[in-house]
């Protein structure tokens, strides 16, 4: 055949030698278990038997199979997010790209959830005999909204946080962090780029703050030693699947006063339990997600006791923000319990009696606030 | 099964393909009714049965027919017996709910019992391509089909079994005993089924995102959202549907049939007669040639062609869902239809073409409106948005996504005109086009491979704030 007419007929060759290729790859390469990116369990080949068959339901969980365990699938899905990012749909998959490789998950919109929840923690602060703190943690699209790409929705953390603090009563020392926020952010990193969450920067400086409301003294900036680690992929890169963007650095303080055996950390999910010596447990930097690093990620109980520390006991109700905060709080408060109501499905009202905590400290971010259902779990 | 998923294009495509060519050509006929089997019964276990009693009914009652062709009044008999069966099959599966229903809200001291049943995927568009040959044969315009294999494949033939266009067994009888495979052939068939690829996956799945978007962003969306959001729909299923069909012609070309085309560039039209010649075109040539015609057509006078219009439309409606919203619709364009062909065809004349344009547009869309909503209420609340009942401009979130659309919007506008096509006829004897041909097959692949991975991407990250 002549080059010409090959080429003619090249079409046919580039998409069967496709199809068969695909076909062959997705027979023949190894099966993962576990997506690292999407933080889930892959689905397994389907059982065929004449039930599963006739019910339609081999087929159904055939495809899921086939696009889980896809050849080369983490290209292909970049792929498609660089192809919506350039033809104008930046966010298309909740996550916008901005400036400096910035990563913004998208606005939270104001929920009736929202103020559900401010009823809920009202309504607790009120029956109860303990001191109770807040602060709603804003999102950093809003703090770094310079660096959003042009086409954006709005982001109104200001008005919704303040509106939320409006309804909760008087019985809760409410703290804002927004101002705080907004005014530090030119100084340090508050926020990663390819996570939602804030870095250890964005944590002390809301310990540095609440001191004065909750009545300890913070430790300088200076007396912490900072220890980075390389190579942190984040959540809002995962979502975005803009591979192309650059990791984050993840910070490690600790402080140069506190005796290296004081910390001891108990983790427990009902009947799963763990412990440690440490706030940071450094297998998690193995992972592509390093937030996990701060006590471990999410677990439904956590105690956290430090004998150099002054102070008394504390109960924080919490997200995830929580794990980079603690470390720093429990310089200050001999112990910490930490419950996290998406996983804690107990009183919390009888835990903090039980428990005989000094103070609570209610720390979400907006984004969750927002969202999380659970907070009828308080009493 | 459908075209744009994994299992079809990575593992019954080439399967199927490599079956039937190696195939020896006088079993391949065989090859593609088992294959065919297979892709339907995938979705349908046991749905493949009802294909199967269709095939057997027309199969049997066309021998029959053909037998008896001397003593008319037995012919007449075992055609009219042979269509209420497939009606009745039809009307059955479709239908029962919405009979069952209406009723019941005409005459609610009947209290009909409401027999559900799950519509069999394709069934209205396999109806009545077996009906076509069964009529083709009765009218002795087709000879009998004595091969249940060849016959069975036409009916199964999976390229077209769900979603069209209706090829009329006259059109492909030739096809069915005495085809040539040849690479060309082939190769257009790629390109043409990556063509309507491209369409389902990368414009009418977008564009449904956005109407999606729109449809919940609710009041703040205004009367302008409202619009964008209605035109976001009139390309989805036009991208959507001739996409399907460009699949089935491509695929068709790949296995030695040559399909009659089902779409011609329907919103460039100057009215809605024209706009009918170019949408769905089996279906209305199907219904032209089945309805209106045996009934009378243009034939039998002005009043005559009106009523025989009516019918036509209400069925054309009818024939879309077994939803009011549906007849609604038929009854609309038939409307316009009748009104086009007494005066205003001849007043779209005379005016400038942008006028027809323009004109036939508004139509279509308002049409689709009608076509989307199947409850009434949500349907007037949407048209009352449409006109600024919930004021005129976008607010909130919804403003962001539209701009971001904007680019997909003007390609989908683009890609609805024959621009491209004129373009790549123009460049046709020039040897970049061989090379913009083979780029563009490869971009259409890896763009589509990645958009069906993408949505099959979830990161499940929800729990793990």
């Amino acid at each position: 055949m002549k080059i010409k007419s090959l080429l003619k007929y090249l079409p046919t060759f580039i998409f069967c030698g496709f199809i068969f290729v695909f076909m062959i790859l997705w027979i023949v390469i190894p099966k993962e278990h576990y997506s690292p990116q999407e933080k889930r369990v892959l689905a397994d080949f389907p059982e065929l038997n004449f039930e599963t068959l006739f019910s339609g339901s081999f087929q159904k969980e055939l495809d899921t199979y086939l696009s889980d365990h896809m050849p080369a699938r983490n290209f292909f899905v970049g792929l498609n997010a660089d192809y919506e990012l350039f033809s104008g749909r930046n966010g298309s998959k909740g996550i916008y790209l901005g400036t400096d490789y910035y990563l913004f998950p998208k606005p939270a919109q104001a929920t009736e959830n929202l103020t559900k929840n401010a009823g809920y923690i009202k309504e607790f602060a009120e029956d109860i005999d303990i001191p109770v703190y807040m602060t709603v943690l804003p999102s950093s699209g809003f703090i770094y909204s310079s660096r959003l790409p042009w086409n954006h929705e709005e982001y109104r953390d200001d008005e919704l946080i303040a509106g939320f603090a409006k309804e909760l009563g008087s019985k809760v020392n409410y703290v804002d962090s927004v101002e705080l926020f907004k005014e530090k952010s030119a100084l340090s990193q508050l926020y990663y780029r390819t996570d939602h969450h804030w870095t250890s920067a964005g944590a002390y400086e809301c310990y540095n703050n609440l001191g004065a409301a909750m009545g300890y003294e913070p430790f300088a900036k200076d007396k912490f030693r900072k220890e980075s680690v390389d190579g942190f992929y984040g959540t809002s890169y995962s979502k975005s699947a803009l591979w192309f963007v650059t990791p984050d650095t993840i910070e490690l303080w600790s402080c140069e006063d506190q005796s290296a055996d004081a910390v001891s950390v108990e983790i427990s999910d009902g009947n799963d339990k763990k412990s440690g010596n440490s706030y940071f447990f450094r297998e998690q930097l193995e992972n592509d997600d390093k937030y996990p690093v701060y006590l471990d990620g999410n677990h439904s109980f956590v105690r956290i006791k430090n004998k150099d520390a002054k102070g008394g006991k504390l109960l924080i109700i919490k997200d995830s923000y929580a794990h980079c905060l603690a470390p720093f709080l429990s310089l200050n408060y001999s112990e910490i319990i930490m419950v996290d109501l998406r996983y804690y499905k107990k009183e919390v009202s009888a835990l903090a009696e039980s428990e005989n905590a000094d103070a609570i400290l209610v720390l979400y971010s907006l984004q969750n606030l927002s969202e999380d259902t659970n907070l009828s779990y308080l009493f | 099964m459908v075209f744009s998923s994994f299992i079809f294009l990575f593992m019954f495509l080439p399967v199927t393909l490599a079956l039937y060519y190696i195939t020896p050509r006088r079993f391949r006929n065989l090859t593609l009714l088992i294959v065919d089997l297979v892709f339907y019964s995938w979705g349908e276990p046991m749905l493949v049965l009802l294909m199967l009693v269709s095939i057997l009914i027309n199969y049997f009652s066309a021998i029959l027919i053909g037998i008896n062709r001397e003593k008319k009044a037995l012919a007449r008999t075992i055609f009219v017996i042979s269509i209420i069966l497939n009606l009745g099959l039809l009307g059955f599966f479709k239908y029962v709910g919405f009979i069952g229903e209406t009723l019941n809200f005409v005459m609610p001291f009947l209290n009909i019992p409401i027999i559900q049943v799950s519509l069999p995927i394709g069934i209205s568009f396999y109806t009545f391509q077996t009906m076509s040959y069964t009529i083709d044969v009765y009218r002795n315009t087709v000879k009998v089909q004595k091969n249940i294999i060849a016959f069975g494949t036409y009916v199964s033939l999976f390229p077209q079994l769900i979603a069209g266009p209706i090829v009329r067994y006259a059109d492909v009888a030739e096809q069915l005993v005495n085809r040539r495979e040849s690479l060309q052939q082939f190769t257009d068939g790629v390109k043409v089924f990556l063509v309507g690829l491209s369409k389902k996956v990368l414009l009418a799945n977008q564009m449904g995102v956005l109407w999606d978007s729109v449809r919940r962003s609710g009041e703040s969306a205004g009367a302008v959202g409202a619009w964008v959001g209605i035109i976001a729909y009139t390309f989805q299923i036009y991208f959507d549907f001739s996409g399907y069909s460009d699949m089935a012609i491509g695929l068709g070309k790949m296995f030695g049939f040559e399909f009659m085309k089902n779409f011609d560039y329907p919103y460039i039209s100057k009215s809605i007669t024209e706009f009918w010649r170019r949408w769905h075109i089996s279906l209305g040539s199907w219904f032209r040639e089945y309805v209106y015609i045996p009934l009378g057509g243009n034939r039998k006078g002005l009043g005559r062609q009106i009523i025989n219009m009516s019918v036509v439309w209400f069925l054309t409606g009818l024939w879309h869902g077994a939803s009011w919203n549906f007849i609604l619709w038929g009854v609309y364009f038939g409307i316009i239809l009748i009104i086009e062909k007494t005066f205003m065809l001849k007043l779209l004349k005379k005016v400038p073409a942008f006028v027809g344009h323009i004109y036939s547009l508004l139509l279509i869309v308002l049409g689709w409106v009608l076509f989307y909503f199947e409850d009434m209420a949500e349907m007037f609340e949407f048209l009352g948005r449409m006109f600024g009942s919930s004021g005129f401009v976008m607010r909130g979130s919804i403003v962001s996504t539209v701009i971001s659309y904007i680019p997909l919007l003007v390609a989908a506008a683009l890609i609805s005109t024959p621009l491209f096509t004129f373009i790549y006829h123009k460049i046709k004897s020039k040897p970049v086009l061989c090379v913009l041909d083979n780029a563009g097959c490869i971009l259409a692949l890896l763009l589509c491979v990645s958009a069906l991975a993408s949505s099959a991407y979830n990161p499940f990250l929800y729990f793990k704030f």
